[in-house]
């Protein structure tokens, strides 16, 4: 047979059929829609948050499925076949341009997400999604609850841990700053409580302590760390004062902690995926000494695990060739850690907050 | 002459075909150099309709739908017409066919940024869009089986099989790929959904925009060379087992997602496949120039479809790389699919589009209205696709290899900042040319005096190269 068109037409047509029978009916009639472990219908107004979601084109910038490979930030789980039985369409995406929010529920509060919605740029400084302050209260409370639900069981199990935390915190928060402060810190274990900073407050570590607070932590906390920053009218319970941290007990390890794994409940997430720990450190030294004033590493600017646990040589003062300067801050001198012995982590009001002051009275 | 809705002279649709794809080139150019600046300052436009997330996906689908397939099709319609030694069966319909067409792309251009999508890259058309477009190719299919039901010249070339193979194909794509059946979701559901999409989306290019670009270069590449096509046999190698490989490969793009196993074996098997057709049409080609390299700098046409296929070298050759696993792993969700796509789309497909579409236009006018003009488009775009390329698929390799380090989407964002600036500067240089190519299209329409009928159709060109034209050179 030449090729005529009547041939030719004839021929592709069959290659198509056959295309499609092989790789469309084929897969669809082999694998059934069988649910996974953690798959649930969607509720309402899930529906509508997913309806806003793909009127919005998020999927342009956000894929919904891990892949094999795939580490940090909501790694926590392979997607599989049945996690996806209730989606019509499938949201699967092809571009990470923004973090992959298929464990996305329950990642973060939801005042923390309504902030995000309005500037993502108060939350993510870097961030370059667009503003979505557009969205009514209704379009806002159905995006959240989307967003939130993305994980199916296993998110609803971190979203009861949000609400139960949430409520604790913001009983906490409105007995006052320094009742807040003192049960935050009674919240971190004894042993990062008592650990100072690892890495000493040197100049250079102060400024990189700087740049990773201006890429994270600045929107909220302020940039002078009053917990003042554009996105905390969005917040509640409020970010952290840290100029308050003065009056109170505290520690390098405590903000390590706090940074590391976030305070569930509040807006206040958990870094561990996004920084290394010694940028954590350095972000530590930063708080310290230009916010709450004191310097809190363990005056060793040799590193390695005893620098962290030695206390300075008395008379010896250590050469580190290459090691910055340390940055002079006023307050008392260094201590030795632990300055006290660890005390129960009841929290309680402390004397040297003159009138037990609080913001809601 | 007054405007008339419907055109009935000869070569009506054809132009008209060819003229807005180059506006819509424009409107698609623009609004990706706006999405590309939003990457670089999100907050730049407050309006919601114009945030980057709702104009990316009418940046896609108006190049893909406007330009690349208005121009691909006045280019091909009149090849065929030219081949087949007659003129269109029906103007009439090819311009219903025509402003069908233009109107769906307006209202996709519209709806989009409203927010009716169906989530599906490449189709976010909605049904109603899908359906308008399936029709006007049904005319044109029509159209062109009944051109050739009718042809002087009884071989049947190249050019034309790629013609009849895009429109069969595409009719049986759209309606499955799109699930016609399914109005309000166009889509299946869950992963199998994905499969579908992916058949699809895979498929605007496999059958649809790859055929009628590759029928285009058979077509002008022996005719601006002023050479015999190298063989017969290497096209009908390039032909067959370019539809059977590419109707299969759409599930490369799951490679990592939980499709089943045997599905992905398909697609990449296939996907290594697809490397015979394509190197046996680039051979083609290129044998065809042997001793006639000179020519390409003289003719702004033969330029343009040249540099049209040595990036379909690339592109395709990239194309199968991505597939294979190990390299997917690196490249998969960054920016080298976006210049993959690109390079594609724009230094495949569009170059060659733009080639064809000054070749019609020569033809029906006589001459261009300004070769100089058309040559610093060829630059501009040149410069535009190259460094575009370039520089996102260097910032992929970076994101890739960043998140296989473990850092965070988030942490790589400032680092690729710079990259998308450069973007935004390539551009530039493509948008230039869009324009300068509109500017040209509409001055030689109406600046230079129409062929006449006797002479559009005349055989005074093709008795210059008739082993050209018929293919059997080679043989």
């Amino acid at each position: 047979m030449g090729m005529t068109p009547r041939s030719v037409a004839l021929g592709i047509a069959l290659i198509a059929t056959f295309a499609a029978w092989a790789v469309l009916f084929l897969p669809g009639l082999s694998a059934p829609n069988t649910p996974s472990n953690i798959v649930r219908p969607y509720t309402p107004l899930e529906r509508e948050g997913r309806v806003l979601y793909i009127k919005n084109g998020c999927i342009g910038c956000h894929t919904q499925y891990v892949r094999p490979e795939d580490w940090g930030y909501s790694a926590l789980r392979v997607s599989q076949r049945g996690d996806y039985i209730y989606d019509r369409p499938h949201l699967l995406g092809s571009e990470r341009t923004g973090p992959d929010l298929s464990q996305e529920g329950g990642q973060h509060s939801n005042d923390w997400n309504l902030a995000h919605f309005e500037d993502p740029r108060f939350v993510r400084p870097a961030s370059i999604m667009p503003r979505f302050s557009f969205f009514t209260h209704q379009q806002m409370q159905a995006i959240t609850a989307y967003v939130q639900c993305l994980g199916f069981k296993m998110a609803d199990e971190r979203m009861a841990r949000q609400i139960y935390w949430h409520r604790r915190l913001l009983a906490a928060y409105r007995q006052g700053e320094d009742y807040n402060a003192t049960f935050l810190a009674s919240l971190v274990p004894q042993q990062w409580m008592s650990m100072p900073n690892p890495y000493a407050a040197t100049q250079a570590s102060v400024a990189k302590g700087k740049f990773v607070y201006q890429q994270m932590c600045i929107f909220c906390h302020g940039p002078v760390g009053d917990g003042n920053g554009p996105a905390a009218r969005y917040l509640n319970p409020k970010p952290m004062n840290f100029t308050l941290l003065k009056r109170h007990r505290w520690s390098g390890g405590m903000i390590y902690y706090q940074v590391m794994n976030g305070i569930t409940g509040s807006a206040m997430p958990y870094f561990k995926e996004d920084l290394e720990s010694a940028k954590i450190w350095d972000v530590a030294n930063y708080v310290a000494v230009n916010f709450i004033g004191r310097n809190v590493d363990s005056g060793n600017d040799l590193n390695g695990i005893p620098a962290s646990i030695e206390a300075p040589i008395p008379g010896v003062k250590p050469e580190v060739p290459g090691a910055g300067t340390k940055v002079p801050v006023p307050g008392p001198a260094r201590k030795v850690y632990p300055q006290r012995p660890s005390s129960s982590p009841q929290p309680a009001r402390t004397p040297a907050a003159p009138g037990g002051r609080s913001r809601r009275h | 002459m007054a405007f008339r809705f419907i055109d009935t002279t000869p070569g009506s649709t054809a132009r008209r075909f060819v003229i807005s794809g180059a506006w819509w080139f424009v409107a698609g150019g623009v609004v990706g150099l706006t999405a590309a600046t939003e990457l670089v300052a999100p907050d730049l436009i407050g309006a919601r309709v114009l945030i980057f997330p709702r104009i990316r996906p009418v940046h896609v689908n108006t190049m893909v739908f406007g330009f690349l397939s208005m121009m691909l099709i006045g280019a091909m319609l009149y090849a065929v017409c030219r081949l087949a030694r007659r003129p269109l069966y029906s103007e009439k319909m090819g311009n219903v066919a025509m402003w069908i067409w233009n109107f769906s792309v307006l209202a996709g251009f519209l709806t989009i940024p409203a927010g009716f999508t169906t989530s599906h890259e490449y189709g976010e058309y909605v049904f109603p869009i899908s359906v308008a477009i399936i029709v006007a190719i049904f005319m044109l299919t029509i159209n062109v089986f009944q051109t050739l039901a009718r042809r002087a010249e009884q071989l049947l070339y190249v050019t034309n099989w790629y013609a009849v193979g895009a429109f069969t194909a595409t009719l049986i794509v759209f309606f499955f790929g799109k699930v016609m059946w399914h109005p309000k979701t166009s889509a299946m559901v869950g992963i199998n959904d994905a499969e579908w999409a992916w058949f699809y989306g895979h498929n605007v290019f496999g059958t649809w925009i790859t055929p009628l670009a590759l029928g285009l270069a058979y077509f002008w590449v022996p005719r601006e060379a002023d050479n015999p096509l190298y063989s017969h046999a290497i096209s009908l190698l390039g032909f067959w087992p370019y539809f059977a490989f590419y109707l299969q490969v759409g599930t490369h793009h799951l490679i990592e997602a939980p499709a089943q196993p045997w599905l992905k074996l398909i697609a990449e098997v296939n996907s290594v496949g697809l490397l015979i057709p394509v190197y046996a049409f680039l051979t083609n080609q290129w044998m065809t120039l042997r001793g006639r390299w000179w020519k390409i700098p003289d003719s702004v046409v033969l330029k343009f479809i040249f540099a049209g296929t040595i990036m379909y070298f690339f592109t395709s050759s990239e194309g199968t790389v991505e597939a294979l696993p190990s390299f997917e792993r690196i490249a998969h969700f960054t920016n080298v699919t976006v210049g993959h796509a690109h390079l594609g789309l724009l230094g495949f497909a569009g170059f060659i589009a733009c080639g064809a579409g000054y070749g019609v236009l020569r033809e029906m006018y006589g001459v261009i209205w300004s070769e100089r003009l058309a040559q610093l488009q060829y630059w501009l775009m040149l410069i535009g696709i190259i460094g575009f390329t370039f520089v996102l698929t260097s910032v992929g390799l970076l994101q890739g290899l960043a998140w296989r380090n473990g850092e965070t989407v988030y942490r790589v964002l400032p680092e690729i900042f710079s990259y998308y600036v450069e973007r935004g500067v390539f551009g530039c240089f493509i948008l230039t040319g869009a324009g300068i190519q509109v500017y040209n299209f509409l001055k030689t329409v109406y600046a230079r005096r129409r062929r006449s009928e006797e002479e559009f159709f005349g055989l005074e060109r093709v008795a210059a190269a008739p082993a050209a034209l018929t293919g059997m050179a080679g043989d």
